[in-house]
């Protein structure tokens, strides 16, 4: 291969990335442009540098590198590399991913290495494994969103949220702070938010049960939910039904 | 304790003690018309009156037995409270007997007066063999109950023990660390060698002991600081501990591998989300009656992670329930800024 993949590595802790340097300095075709410790660095380094390929570490500091990926808006390949996660193992087998499970060989990560220069041969360099992997059905429900404007990575976490309304590929999140917008869909919120806590009221409306302050009759057959904070939300009739069954009326 | 008469809860006692009172008052009656040549049916008015009255009356007795149980009482107590138990039984075994003899056959109470004395004596002799036999079919019950108790809380210690073992050697811990040496073996092969040591002597204390048995603090305190050595490598300059230890308290007993987990839980939640060094503290205090270990770690409070306690303290609550019979005696205090946890130890 005459061209080098372009290479970042996210991993928090030092000796394993000296291992990994160590090991990639062997391998002809990949040129390290980049480490970054966690995943905030790590997002804003691969937005700005777009590499061909990222090792990532999913266990780290403020966020995980699942939730890194989450926020790319350069889609490399990926790496996966990680020590113990069931439920990582069980996402990267589903999904196909290239991983690493530490302490890992020279032997078992050229064989990645190789699998992926193949995949960016057929594929190019944007990988498809980055929306599997992250749209993967969680065992447990969501603590916390992580969301990016222009300048900032936010971490909102889930019992601030109030309520998360639609807008076409993307939806937006509403707290008690303002508005945050990602790139998810609403089926994605339904089915990691804890239906005890969030009820889909509307195709467009997510909202979360403790922040509906009442709920009214508006038309004959339709109803709009009213928040504590005067916020009104139309109610779909699947949606009525939803809120009846959650809050027993 | 079981209030239930043994006869109630094993109905095939009861049978037993119905058929022998029978065959012994048939005995009784054929006894007495063959050798002692007494009418056929005043000999069975006068057996049958005695000899079932007492055998109603006297399952009564274990009543009496009950509630003068040879363990919880002295001596005095309970032949005092037989005498007094065998006097009443007696007496209106007596007194009913002879109710019974008048009113179904008048003519037998002519030579009723003769056997008096023998009579009681009898009474008072047949309540000793009830006693006997009461003291055998409880001591009976209570070796059954204690076996099945005893098999129950072994398989309950078991349980304990292998929950216990599972949380504590964490995969994660152990897979990481590996491949920190995998990583050292390139660069620093000495170090790579101290770790491998390290490793092999934390894994081998927490594999030796088994989940009741108490160490000194000493030694426990140096296996944890193995621990949280193979972790500063890790971690370097970000996991800083630090430990405040008064000589004085190192002989006191401790569960073992009861900090590990709370150390874990330092470096999970503190160091491990933090890009600032964190510090954890250890101090401890003792007495003749307790150690009180406290270990302290600052944190950054805007990492939102994993709501609720996990899996270490709820282990140590566990153990700590097992060991000393209460939970209490692991204490957390969290202002946000700092996690203290106080594990208190009783020494007796």
């Amino acid at each position: 291969m005459s061209e080098k993949l372009t290479t970042i590595i996210v991993e928090d802790e030092e000796l394993a990335r000296n291992l990994l340097k160590s090991f990639l300095g062997e391998i002809e075709n990949v040129e390290i442009i980049a480490e970054c410790e966690n995943g905030f660095e790590g997002v804003k380094t691969i937005n700005e540098l777009k590499p061909d390929l990222v090792f990532l570490d999913i266990q780290m500091p403020k966020i995980t590198g699942f939730e890194m990926l989450e926020l790319l808006e350069h889609k490399p390949q990926i790496i996966f590399a990680t020590a113990y996660d069931q439920f990582a193992l069980k996402a990267f087998e589903f999904n196909a991913a290239d991983y690493l499970l530490k302490p890992y060989s020279k032997s078992r990560l050229l064989e990645a290495v190789e699998k992926v220069a193949e995949r960016i041969k057929k594929e190019g360099t944007t990988s498809e494994v980055i929306e599997k992997i992250s749209n993967f059905p969680r065992e447990d429900f969501l603590d916390r969103i992580v969301v990016k404007d222009r300048h900032k990575i936010h971490i909102v976490p889930v019992d601030q949220v109030k309520y998360i309304e639609s807008m076409d590929d993307y939806v937006m999140i509403y707290d008690a702070k303002g508005h945050y917008l990602k790139q998810k869909t609403m089926k994605y919120f339904e089915a990691a938010l804890n239906p005890k806590n969030f009820i889909r009221i509307h195709r467009s409306y997510i909202v979360k049960v403790d922040e509906i302050n009442e709920i009214q009759q508006y038309e004959k057959e339709s109803y709009i939910v009213i928040l504590h904070d005067k916020t009104k939300l139309k109610v779909s009739k699947t949606g009525y039904r939803n809120l009846k069954s959650v809050l027993n009326f | 304790m079981d209030f239930k008469h043994p006869f109630i809860s094993n109905p095939k006692l009861a049978i037993f003690y119905a058929l022998f009172w029978l065959i012994a008052a048939l005995a009784n009656v054929l006894i007495l018309t063959f050798s002692n040549g007494i009418d056929f049916v005043i000999a069975s008015v006068e057996v049958f009156s005695f000899i079932i009255i007492y055998a109603i009356i006297g399952t009564a007795i274990w009543f009496v037995i009950k509630f003068s149980t040879l363990e919880n009482n002295s001596i005095y107590r309970i032949v005092l409270a037989h005498v007094i138990a065998a006097t009443i039984i007696v007496f209106i075994w007596m007194y009913s007997g002879v109710v019974f003899i008048k009113l179904l056959h008048p003519n037998a109470g002519m030579w009723l007066q003769k056997g008096v004395i023998n009579r009681i004596f009898g009474g008072y002799m047949l309540y000793i063999i009830y006693v006997v036999f009461f003291y055998a079919v409880n001591y009976y019950k209570g070796f059954k109950e204690k076996l099945q108790n005893e098999s129950q809380l072994k398989a309950l210690v078991k349980e304990a023990e292998l929950h216990a073992l599972k949380s504590q050697i964490n995969p994660h811990f152990l897979f990481n660390s590996l491949n920190s040496i995998s990583s050292l073996t390139m660069t620093d092969p000495k170090r790579a060698q101290e770790m491998v040591i390290d490793l092999s002597q934390l894994m081998r204390y927490s594999l030796k002991h088994d989940q009741n048995e108490k160490v000194t603090f000493q030694h426990e305190l140096e296996n944890n600081k193995l621990y949280l050595h193979i972790e500063k490598v890790r971690f370097g300059r970000k996991l800083n501990p630090v430990f405040e230890i008064d000589k004085k308290c190192l002989q006191a007993k401790i569960p073992n591998m009861i900090l590990q987990p709370l150390y874990e839980n330092a470096i999970k939640y503190g160091v491990y989300e933090a890009t600032d060094p964190v510090e954890i503290e250890t101090r401890c205090k003792c007495s003749d009656e307790v150690l009180e270990v406290i270990i302290t770690n600052n944190y950054d409070s805007n990492v939102i992670s994993k709501k609720g306690e996990g899996i270490g303290l709820r282990n140590i609550r566990e153990r700590l329930q097992i060991i000393f019979g209460s939970p209490h005696f692991l204490k957390i205090d969290d202002n946000k800024k700092e996690f203290k946890v106080t594990l208190t130890i009783p020494q007796k």
